[in-house]
């Protein structure tokens, strides 16, 4: 028991250096969300049903663009596709439990809990104390996720609008694709989506969006095919 | 959009990420190959998916249908990018893009 109660605080303290990532994000979310005219119990309820702030700015973007309804669900769905590696990554932790443990932590399944979960160190130790310090880093991480968004919410009414604070969510996510391109395949994915959006702004319902993420993925697949055909012609050339 | 219907979209939303999270966790063993299949897809959305949210968003001014391109917005991208490269965070990329933003309007107002 001791144990587990130890692997559970070795949790939380490994999730605390991260708040530094949480905190501004989810100020930035409480506050945007104020800022699009939501009520504090709005921003909350959106918080907390999604608990999840990439999809919660992709939202607000939308909403702000008055996208219609289905674009924007199946926009935030989609932000939050990365969810479903998660859950193929803990489904051998999480999946034989009871239902009570289960749906709260697959609920609670974030990108946090992900790094620091799938460490090499991690796998090394046995199951239940995996499980109790993947609990610790999700429990710790759901709080300071919604006090970042409530100190957001409080602090969202008293900032001028000519700081033009909205700008940040386009950044943030800038910041995220810098760090998401690992390799050229990524980056000439992320440069197809980027035009084509540009490219397609003007198609009605934010379909544009959806045409240019199709473009970028469908792009993605089929370059590292041509690539290697065309470097197969020209490997024959030079023989013949 | 009226509250109403926002509170709807917020529970539709919620509803799909949960199932999303919880997917693989609730098939566990039935679903190696599902796996293997989609990982290229899976892999190549994120950098998709943002682009197409923040590209736009950066290169013109409000409203984007405009295609009024602001040059202030761009330079503070630019700043993002370059810190995001070395911090590896969200955080200091986005705080720098918006002293530069700010720094920018000061000098050409």
């Amino acid at each position: 028991m001791t144990d587990h109660r130890k692997q559970f605080w070795l949790g939380v303290r490994d999730l605390l250096p991260l708040v530094s990532g949480v905190l501004p994000f989810g100020l930035i979310a409480g506050a945007t969300g104020v800022s699009l005219g939501m009520t504090p119990e709005m921003v909350m309820g959106m918080t907390v049903l999604f608990f999840a702030g990439s999809a919660q700015l992709a939202a607000y973007s939308l909403i702000q663009d008055n996208a219609p309804f289905i674009i924007i669900m199946i926009t935030a769905v989609v932000v939050n596709l990365r969810f479903a590696i998660y859950s193929a990554t803990f489904a051998p932790l999480l999946g034989p439990l009871k239902k009570r443990y289960r749906l709260p932590l697959a609920y609670m399944l974030s990108d946090q809990v992900y790094g620091l979960c799938s460490m090499p160190e991690q796998q090394q130790k046995s199951d239940s104390e995996r499980l109790w310090y993947l609990t610790g880093v999700a429990v710790s991480m759901a709080l300071s996720w919604i006090l970042s968004v409530v100190l957001g919410i409080a602090l969202g009414a008293s900032i001028p609008s000519h700081w033009s604070l909205e700008f940040t969510i386009p950044l943030a996510f800038l910041a995220m694709l810098v760090t998401t391109i690992s390799n050229r395949q990524l980056f000439m994915v992320a440069l197809i989506s980027g035009s084509c959006a540009i490219g397609f702004q003007l198609l009605p319902y934010n379909t544009g969006f959806i045409v240019a993420v199709v473009a970028g993925v469908s792009a993605g697949l089929l370059i590292p095919g041509l690539w290697q055909k065309w470097s197969d012609r020209k490997g024959g050339d030079s023989r013949g | 959009m009226d509250n109403l219907t926002l509170w709807m979209l917020f529970f539709a939303v919620g509803l799909g990420t949960f199932l999303v999270r919880l997917s693989f966790i609730q098939l566990h063993g039935s679903t190696e190959a599902l796996i293997q299949r989609s990982k290229n897809v899976l892999m190549l959305l994120p950098p998709a998916i943002l682009a197409a949210l923040c590209i736009p968003a950066i290169v013109f001014s409000r409203p984007v249908t405009e295609y009024q391109v602001d040059p202030v917005q761009l330079l503070a991208a630019a700043v993002t990018i370059l810190i995001a490269k070395f911090s590896r965070s969200v955080f200091w990329p986005v705080v720098g893009g918006m002293l530069c933003l700010w720094l920018l309007r000061i000098l050409s107002s």
